[in-house]
């Protein structure tokens, strides 16, 4: 097709849709203003009856040139000439519809006849592997979605709840009281290597104490840490396994060992059926709920869309149902994500240069597109990583979303940038926008509004540092890539959801309903707990989904009958939902059991919807996977019913052992050693010199106690200290009169001032018995010491005739400092 | 040269170290010799009392004791400010410090050259930093209602101290207030009471239920102090720190727009609606932090929070340990060492919770024999 055939059929879509949408005066919900432009040849050509109605000129837009002859899909070898159902023919498009009609499901598109004969591989144009066919199924399910979309009135859709089936709470294993086997199996192990930190008496204790002294307390403390069930997904096995978390060896080889133990341990223990005294409801695996999902996503202008829900192989399928379908080659280190979603640690996803052109040729036209994304960055440390580009490597681009630190960062190539997109619009480092959780991020550009970033439906007021312009430079040649750019050095890691592409820029409007319309799965399961209200069909009901590969979100229980006249007559207590999984109650993320309610209407119980228990949602641990987890609640008191859990007193841990012995003395620190030595000498802190110099040496002081701490820097911020305090002693005839009276001959020669022992025992007698006090055995030998300071008197005075004249102040000031810069003070 | 430490020890030595363990400095020959005459009594607490009568004490040792905890870098080079200032006060007037979260009370410099205390900046402190100043006459108790304007429901001891606002309450998400009041007050950090079993109902939206994708790391370490953390932290949904005027915010009624910071990141997560807080901790393995029975382990505000952390015997031990390692210059390392920390928990809890008695009972525990 070329670009004017490209541009007509995208005029005719656009005047289609706003036709359909005066004819149906709807509003809201999904896609009603706009259809969405399509690669695939419109029914120029068609020559049979008009379409009769706004249904069926949807259908011809949206539906019917996929599966007509010449379409994607290539139903019409058979379903548009010979075999029945002919929602493919060619004659009579209204014939057609009414062929298609019948195998539409208008409340629920995924449960589709059409659909769900796709899903079981039936002629996939994509291939035959489960992959392929999945995004045949999803691909034929928007093409249905967007034609009822053009049609729907009053919004999102009504979800029919359906009774499940009834299942009993399954058996399983259940932690005995007696801590015996943990002790002869698991135990010996997590002794032997865990207890370096997981141990209450570890100096690097971390809890849990699962290797505790105390057998009883590690018992208590590993229970959440062990599947009895399934012992390879416990905790302490997959911590060594999957995490390599403090392998004493080999990882693999611990795994196995830790999980040889856990298994031991469970086969002593025998299956029981759930205890019979919970208060449980029935029970009911994920897939045993009603879809929930899908319809509600604006996509009158997508024009890519990867959901990710092959969950194989090493194709991502584009599943817009625009044409050509860029899909996705992934390489490197990519994997497939529990509940629809890719993981990206190295690599990339990367479509053709062909069918990339896709983008190029349907933005160009309108001037205008969104880059959307749920993802969830695998940190806040990656800067120029690449999340979904448009470009030929790092310095040619049409578009890029893409992650620097805490910041998401939008090029985009127009007649104002350069060809690399610059200037770059980033969110404000300081927002911190962009977190290592998942995200939804939406990224629209029109020449009027320019660049705007939002995250999680909330636009982050980043003004765009360029002016509007054309998009006429876009260049066609590039690829539409995933996680990097096509040159390789832009790796972004982390998971990616969805992705999607319009060739509008959404409103703000439009942004929030996508955001609100979430991404992945998400099932009503309706848990009977007929048997406590002793009303039919009372359910309480939660929206489950899975989060990520590891986990579950629970959301929103409400109480409700199927019965849509029912109301209670008198209030139905309810208090500690929990929720349990494989016949336990699942020890953790128990956001319910704080829940004390009633339900009445007086509370809010509608007849036909229900009361809403809690508006709050948790995260359940997965265990076996979505199509065997089996879950059920059980409940403190629910109607009359009631059995309250009360927790176990926690044991207190035996007294850790005794540590090696420790020094029982250590060295003063800065403000001490500050204050001792103003005690000593009498200067107050506070005097200038020493103030000054007390501010400048004060960090080089100890500041522990330690012994072993204490460096040579240390000493010499010390003496700088020590002679300081000492100048300022000598200096000052009041302080020294003070300390040494006033018999000492400062004025002397040197030569002469100390060269007798009185002389000297007039300056270290009073020096001393301040310093060291008298009579103290704990202090230094007094002879010792002044041994040291005649030593040190005697080496300053011998300057022969050619002393200072202030000589005699100088070796007091030493002899000083040397005494009160020296262990004698430093010590306590 | 030096002489042994601990043998043959006489009630001098012993006395000398008393005083150099508490007031930092060596004793004059004249309380030496009372102190000695205290110990050789079987008096060894008297002489610290003695030893106490010392400035530098108060000065010297409590500042330092105390200035750490006023700041996230847990420096000690950190000027004078009124969470120290209010911690020696307590202790120089054996105020019962179990109120030291609680209280309604701030010591605030006085004397020439000292500036009134200002809920804007630091220059009352500061100025006597400058001096020199004696801490121990220097220091004058009054209301936080009074200096800082806020009401008495909304005093919370040194929580709601000036420097601790700075502090603490500076951005973020008032989670660093609690986290280092556990820190600092009852010795654990957040590993040390992380219990996953706890109900996750109050964590708020901002934290992750899947940090970079992978929930197994809420399942198995967020949710652990969350879900303790969080609802505790409520009773600080109306404090803030406000930069632009250096001081406390305090807003009865209306939660701090930094509770709903990040609240997209799990919307399906708790939005914090008033300054209720309730502790989860006082079931589960935290229960052996020793809660006070008398108390209703929930409630609205700082303050009654205060009470709940303070009132702890976990928070009585924290003090008393960290009196033992100041004075003994170690941790308790055997059973004579816990046995003499039982004990002086004890004695802090039933004598009305007087500090000075910890640190003295301390100083005559490691005298030296």
């Amino acid at each position: 097709m070329n670009m004017q055939s490209r541009l007509k059929a995208l005029l005719q879509a656009s005047s289609l849709a706003i036709v359909a949408s005066v004819l149906a005066a709807c509003g809201g919900g999904a896609g009603t203003e706009r259809l969405p432009p399509n690669d695939v040849d419109p029914p120029a050509t068609y020559t049979g009856p008009p379409p009769q109605t706004a249904d069926i000129q949807n259908f011809m837009n949206a539906f019917w040139p996929n599966v007509r002859n010449g379409g994607v899909a290539r139903c019409a070898g058979c379903h548009g000439t010979t075999q029945n159902p002919m929602f493919a023919r060619e004659d009579d498009v209204n014939l057609a519809w009414a062929a298609a009609d019948q195998l539409v499901n208008r409340t629920d598109p995924g449960s589709s006849l059409i659909v769900q004969k796709m899903a079981e591989g039936h002629n996939c144009w994509l291939g035959s592997n489960n992959a392929a066919i999945q995004a045949c199924a999803t691909t034929l399910q928007t093409w249905v979605e967007n034609w009822i979309a053009g049609t729907a009135s009053g919004g999102t859709k009504t979800i029919q709840l359906i009774a499940p089936p009834n299942k009993d709470v399954g058996q399983s294993r259940n932690f005995p009281d007696d801590s015996a086997g943990f002790a002869a199996t698991v135990y010996p192990l997590v002794t032997e290597y865990c207890a370096g930190c997981h141990n209450s008496s570890s100096a690097t204790q971390q809890s849990p104490f699962f290797a505790d002294d105390d057998v009883e307390s590690a018992y208590a403390a590993v229970k959440t840490k062990i599947n009895l069930d399934s012992p390879e997904s416990s905790r302490l096995v997959l911590r060594l396994r999957d995490e390599f978390h403090n392998c004493w060896d080999n990882c693999p080889a611990n795994a196995q060992e830790m999980e040889d133990a856990i298994r031991a341990y469970a086969q002593q223990i025998p299956v029981t059926a759930v205890d019979p005294a919970l208060v449980i409801s029935k029970a009911l695996t994920m897939y045993d709920g009603t879809v929930a999902s899908g319809g509600s996503r604006y996509e009158a202008g997508q024009i890519a869309l990867w959901e990710f829900k092959e969950g194989s192989g090493t194709t991502a399928f584009d599943t817009s149902g625009v044409q050509p379908a860029i899909n996705l080659t992934l390489s490197g280190d990519i994997a497939w994500v529990g509940g629809w979603g890719i993981n990206i640690r190295s690599g990339r996803a990367q479509g053709s240069t062909t069918t990339s052109k896709k983008l190029h040729d349907l933005i160009t036209p309108t001037g205008q597109y969104s880059i959307e994304a749920w993802a969830a960055p695998a940190n806040v440390n990656q800067e120029e990583a690449r999340i979904v580009t448009y470009s030929a490597g790092s310095t040619q681009r049409n578009f890029t979303l893409g992650q620097t630190l805490y910041s998401y960062d939008f090029f985009n190539r127009s007649s104002t940038s350069d060809e690399n997109g610059a200037p770059l619009l980033q969110t404000l480092d300081e927002d911190e926008d962009a977190q290592a959780t998942l995200q939804h991020v939406v990224m629209t550009y029109d020449p009027v509004a320019g660049r705007r970033i939002y995250v999680n439906g909330v636009y982050t007021e980043d003004p765009d540092p360029a002016a509007g312009g054309t998009l006429g430079d876009w260049d066609d040649t590039f690829a539409l890539v995933l996680g990097n750019e096509p040159s390789g050095d832009g790796q972004w890691q982390g998971v990616l959801r969805l992705a999607a592409v319009h060739n509008r820029a959404l409103t703000p409007e439009q942004v929030m309903q996508n955001y609100d319309a979430g991404v992945g799965e998400k099932f009503f399961l309706l848990f009977d707990v007929s048997a406590h209200t002793g009303t039919p069909q009372t359910y309480v009901l939660f929206e489950v989904s899975q989060f990520d590969s590891y986990s579950y979100l629970f959301n929103r229980p409400t109480f409700v009958s199927l019965d849509p006249d029912w109301t209670p007559s008198t209030p139905i207590p309810v208090r500690g939902l929990r929720i349990g999984a494989n016949g336990v109650v699942v020890p953790i993320s128990q956001a319910y059991r704080n829940l004390d309610t009633a339900v009445s209407v007086a509370n809010g119980y509608v007849a036909g919807t229900g009361q809403v228990l809690s508006s709050l949602g948790t995260v359940m641990p997965l265990e076996k996977g979505p199509d065997q987890d089996e879950f059920f609640l059980t409940f403190d008191v629910f109607g009359s019913d009631t059995n309250v859990v009360t927790e176990p007193a926690p044991l207190t841990p035996p007294p850790p052992p005794d540590g090696d012995p420790v020094s029982d003395i250590g060295v003063k620190t800065f403000d001490e050693i500050n204050a001792t030595m103003a005690t000593i000498t009498g200067v107050s802190p506070s005097q200038p010199a020493v103030k000054a110099t007390f501010a400048l040496v004060r960090q080089q002081l100890p500041a522990v106690v330690d012994m072993n701490a204490l460096l040579a820097s240390h000493q010499v911020g010390i003496a700088q200290l020590a002679i300081e305090y000492c100048n300022a002693l000598v200096e000052d005839n009041t302080l020294r009169t003070s300390l040494w009276g006033g018999t000492f001959n400062f004025g002397a020669p040197a030569s002469t001032a100390f060269d007798t022992g009185p002389e000297r025992d007039q300056i270290f007698v009073p020096l001393l018995t301040k310093a060291m006090g008298t009579g103290v055995a704990s202090q230094p030998d007094e002879a010792a010491v002044r041994f040291e300071l005649d030593n040190l008197t005697t080496d300053l005075a011998s300057c022969g005739g050619s002393c200072a004249t202030d000589r005699t102040e100088t070796i007091v000031k030493a002899a000083c400092a040397a005494t009160i810069g020296s262990a004698v003070t430093l010590v306590q | 040269m030096l002489a042994s430490a601990t043998a043959g020890a006489g009630p001098r030595e012993q006395a000398r170290r008393i005083h150099e363990r508490l007031a930092g400095v060596p004793p004059s020959e004249a309380v030496l010799t009372d102190m000695q005459a205290d110990v050789a009594g079987n008096s060894a607490t008297d002489a610290a009392y003695t030893a106490m009568e010392n400035s530098n004490f108060y000065s010297v040792t409590l500042k330092n004791f105390a200035a750490p905890w006023t700041n996230e870098e847990q420096s000690v080079f950190v000027p004078l400010n009124d969470y120290t200032a209010t911690v020696i006060g307590m202790v120089r007037d054996d105020v019962p410090f179990n109120t030291l979260l609680s209280a309604n009370l701030v010591y605030v410099g006085t004397g020439a050259g000292v500036p009134a205390y200002s809920p804007t900046n630091n220059d009352n402190y500061q100025a006597l930093e400058d001096q020199s100043a004696d801490l121990k006459t220097r220091l004058s108790p009054t209301t936080q209602t009074a200096v800082s304007g806020l009401p008495d429901s909304g005093t919370a001891g040194v929580l709601t101290t000036r420097a601790a606002a700075e502090a603490f309450f500076v951005a973020g998400t008032n989670r660093a207030m609690f986290r280092f009041t556990m820190l600092n007050h009852l010795c654990r950090d957040m590993e040390q009471v992380l219990d996953t079993s706890r109900a996750p109902d109050r964590i708020r939206q901002d934290v992750s239920r899947s940090p970079g994708g992978d929930s197994r790391i809420f399942l198995n370490n967020c949710v652990g102090c969350h879900s303790g953390m969080d609802p505790l932290t409520q009773a600080f949904a109306y404090y803030t720190w406000d930069a632009t005027q250096g001081r406390i915010q305090y807003t009865p009624g209306v939660v701090q727009p930094k509770y709903f910071n990040n609240d997209t990141t799990f919307p399906y997560g708790y939005r914090t609606p008033d300054d209720h807080w309730t502790n989860y901790w006082r079931a589960g393995q935290n229960a052996l932090l020793g809660w006070d029975t008398q108390l209703p382990g929930a409630g609205t505000g700082a303050k009654s929070m205060g009470q709940e952390l303070a009132n702890s015997t976990a928070f009585a031990r924290c003090q008393v340990e960290k009196v033992f390692r100041n004075v003994c210059l170690r941790s308790p390392v055997n059973g004579a060492d816990r046995t003499q920390i039982d004990s002086m928990v004890g004695s802090f809890r039933s004598g009305g919770y007087r500090l000075k008695q910890v640190f003295a009972e301390s100083a005559a525990y490691c005298m030296g024999d």
